[in-house]
């Protein structure tokens, strides 16, 4: 067990570090000279302007030098300040990042927490009329864009429920019910696409397993289908699974972006797309290694994960 | 109801519960009511009116927050700011401003004639590398002879100097080296200010109680609420989270018009579009090829196309600009004719078609303009290649002016000078183009030091026919704007330059 942790350690300090080389060139790689892309929807910049911002980014220095200038910062946290706030970007990165946070979590409760038992009834009923409707939402569901669905569920209940569509973000602590129903559509439309793929994966996975041998035995023991199912069969299901919410993290990760935009809820992805439009380097480079972090340790924890669902892994590696 | 009630004591106390929380919901609205709640599409870079000139920025902090020494009524004329009155001496080099009094920052020090004098110094200091110091070149020295008195001496004699001004906040004086202070925290002395700002959140800002004319001012606040969905800025104004919605686009507006408790304001906005020639490389150095570019496009057909409508075609200054401006019907190569257009390319001994690449500008209408363009100059004998770079490839392009033609936008202002001088006069620092016209230098030099308003005049209309035909710019539309204004904002009015600086006198019922 400790020797998995400590291989999977290694692999991750090598990946975080590969992230890092590629984030910190990329100022460098843009075709053109990045400080006078940064400045160029100004038409009116001066060559003192241009120079003093490229002294304030350290690109007047050597390339290694550099790096390591922006990694020994980097390590503690200080990733530079924001180019036009004058803000330090970790506080920025800080002020944004619950709301991403929180609506992960809730798309990824509701879409994963909703996936077992759709799929653990889609597999009790293979080949029935109520599997088919579901098999076919789940093909929807995987299709559909959620931006698009965001905008037609926003433009719905605009309609519909005028008062309930409210726009924006506002703190748990400030307005428990008002954030609650302001994430709430959102968190729908990112959750539906995980839904849809993850009831499936279940569905195949309980196929798989109700055919083997031990669920033979477990019936031919006596036991009832609700335990045969539930303790035996999902519990070796469940294994694909959890890989698979780890692999919609990162996906959630993404979508948020368009679904921030959408519902105009002040999260990473929205920091991201502005950082972008306003080519603020230092608050890319640091929004992107925390993105990229963040989706390393979740796969990380999902290795451990394993680990903990099957006691076989732990003595394999 | 009566069915939903039956379901048991769970819901019903879920459903009281809702109740209680949309009562509490309406009450804490009626509490704020006098704050407006504005949608705007896109979250400033920073605060600094000084530094920052992205539009995003300078909306909230220009008229909200700051003033300038002079100021702009709705019909665009320069009217008394931070300035009372000014005299200018009789060889026009020196110009004295008497300030109001009575005017304080937002943290109740009185605004004094020094504070003036620093903040245009600021805008020229190299520390602080202000977009803006262009606009106060001709500046030499400025005093304060009392605390209500400011003198401005000059280099040369500058008649755009007062429209120049009105885009010039003052700030609090001893800030000439410092750029980060007021990025974050604005102080000005304007009807409202700063509260707080969650980025890509909102903007607050209250009104400022020690506000020289506070009679005027009868909102609580402002919050401006940024909202980049153009779809979810439409559903807000509907349900009335949002009473206005500053900027619409041609699309959005055509379904807000009509719409319950929504009225829509429109004007013409300042800021053209373009097509731009290189005039340093064959085939567009040749006079006749620009003159045959220009009779080869249907401005009014462009319009229709690709901004539904919503425009008026484009001479070198807008329509809205009464004293200055030259008819598009006195522009003889306004008039489409694709026959002249091929016997002027003829004439010019360039072989048919032309070949030439044109570079977008990213942006939806832009795109959609180009391809109308690309398609009438391919009736007149050019062959038009479309270039979409994104948007850093395209400005290091057009500041290298590495094109054939670039399709894009240009800001505008109240002030020829603003318009031309930059773009077209040998040398300027936006002449991407590369055009050289000695006969326009002299008359742009000219509009630029005579303070006699008919000879100005004079000149700005021989320089637009210049340009209008053989110039290194087809001007194609000034494109409407329009605000979605909720029937409960009274007093709000649209500026052709998108101010809203009519907020100070905007009240809600």
């Amino acid at each position: 067990m400790l020797r998995h942790l400590l291989q999977r350690g290694l692999d991750l300090l090598i990946v975080l570090f590969g992230i890092s080389v590629i984030v910190f060139l990329m100022i460098r790689l843009i075709p053109g000279d990045a400080v006078a892309i940064m400045l160029g929807a100004n038409t009116e910049v001066t060559p003192e302007r241009i120079a003093a911002m490229r002294g304030s980014l350290g690109l007047d220095r050597p390339l290694l030098e550099q790096y390591w200038v922006w990694l020994s910062r980097a390590v503690q946290g200080d990733f530079g300040t924001s180019i036009w706030t004058g803000r330090p970007v970790m506080q920025e990165i800080a002020a944004q990042i619950w709301p991403t946070l929180q609506l992960t979590l809730f798309s990824l409760v509701l879409g994963a927490g909703l996936a077992i038992p759709v799929g653990c009834l889609m597999a009790h009923w293979r080949g029935g009329r109520a599997d088919l409707v579901l098999r076919v939402g789940a093909i929807a569901g995987l299709t559909i864009p959620s931006f698009w669905l965001g905008i037609v569920m926003l433009i719905t209940v605009a309609t519909l429920a005028p008062s309930f569509a409210s726009l924006g973000y506002v703190p748990f602590s400030e307005d428990p019910l008002g954030n609650l129903q302001r994430l709430l559509l959102p968190a729908i439309a990112l959750a539906l696409p995980i839904l849809a793929n993850l009831s499936r994966l279940v569905r195949t996975a309980m196929l798989d397993a109700l055919g083997q041998d031990y669920i033979r035995t477990a019936r031919a023991k006596g036991l009832g289908e609700r335990a045969v199912l539930y303790r035996h069969a999902l519990r070796n299901a469940l294994i694909p699974f959890v890989t698979s919410v780890g692999i919609m993290t990162g996906y959630l990760l993404g979508g948020a972006i368009v679904v921030e935009q959408v519902f105009s809820i002040p999260g990473l992805g929205r920091l991201i797309l502005g950082a972008i439009a306003e080519r603020n380097y230092p608050l890319i480079q640091a929004t992107i290694l925390v993105v990229t972090v963040g989706f390393v340790l979740v796969n990380a924890l999902v290795d451990f994960a394993y680990a903990l669902i099957d006691p076989r892994l732990r003595t394999a590696s | 109801m009566l069915r939903i009630v039956k379901q048991g004591p769970g819901l019903r106390r879920a459903l009281r519960c809702g109740v209680a929380a949309a009562t509490f919901a309406l009450l804490a609205g009626a509490a704020s009511a006098q704050t407006l709640e504005v949608a705007v599409e896109a979250s400033p870079a920073g605060l600094d009116p000084h530094i920052v000139t992205a539009f995003a920025s300078s909306q909230i902090v220009l008229g909200p927050i700051y003033e300038g020494l002079t100021a702009l009524d709705k019909d665009l004329n320069i009217i008394p700011g931070l300035a009372q009155s000014w005299t200018a001496s009789a060889d026009g080099k020196t110009v004295t401003f008497k300030l109001r009094s009575g005017v304080t920052f937002h943290d109740g020090k009185p605004m004094e004639a020094e504070d003036v004098a620093s903040s245009l110094r600021r805008v020229l200091s190299k520390d602080v590398g202000s977009p803006l110091a262009s606009r106060l070149s001709a500046m030499e020295s400025a005093t304060a002879v009392d605390a209500t008195t400011l003198e401005l001496k000059l280099k040369e004699p500058s008649a755009p100097l007062l429209a120049s001004l009105t885009g010039i906040a003052i700030v609090p004086r001893g800030l000439e080296g410092n750029k980060d202070a007021l990025q974050r925290a604005p102080m000005g002395t304007g009807p409202f200010k700063f509260e707080e700002w969650q980025p890509n959140g909102f903007i607050r800002l209250a009104k400022h109680a020690g506000y020289w004319n506070t009679a005027e001012v009868k909102l609580a606040g402002v919050k401006f609420n940024f909202v980049p969905e153009a779809a979810t800025r439409q559903v807000g104004i509907g349900n009335g989270q949002f009473a206005l919605l500053p900027h619409v686009d041609a699309a959005t507006a055509l379904q807000l018009k009509g719409k319950p408790n929504i009225a829509m304001q429109e004007t013409t906005e300042l800021a053209y579009t373009l097509i731009g020639m290189n005039t340093s490389k064959p085939p567009f150095d040749n006079v006749k090829v620009r003159e045959a570019l220009n009779y080869a496009l249907n401005r009014k057909e462009i319009i229709d196309a690709a901004l539904f409508g919503s425009g008026a075609p484009a001479a070198p200054l807008p329509a809205v600009l009464k004293d200055w401006a030259v008819d598009v019907k006195d522009l003889p190569c306004y008039t489409y004719d694709p026959a002249k257009a091929q016997a002027l390319l003829k004439e010019a001994g360039v072989a048919t078609p032309v070949t030439v690449s044109m570079t977008v500008l990213p942006r939806q209408d832009i795109r959609d303009i180009a391809q109308v363009v690309q398609q009438q100059l391919g009736k007149a004998g050019f062959k038009v290649e479309l270039k979409n770079p994104e948007l850093g490839q395209f400005v290091q392009d057009w500041r290298n002016s590495n094109f054939d033609l670039f399709a894009s936008t240009n800001a505008g202002s109240i002030e020829p000078d603003d318009y031309f001088y930059r773009a077209f006069r040998t040398g300027g620092s936006t002449n991407v183009f590369k055009y050289s016209n000695p006969e326009l230098d002299t008359l742009l030099d000219k509009g630029r030091a005579t303070l006699d308003k008919p000879a100005r005049q004079a000149a700005y209309r021989d320089a637009q026919k210049i340009l209008g035909c053989t110039g290194p710019a087809a001007h194609i539309a000034y494109p409407t704007l329009f605000s979605a204004v909720r029937s409960n904002l009274q007093g709000y009015d649209i500026y052709a330059n998108r101010s809203l600086v009519s907020l100070g006198r905007a009240s809600l019922r």
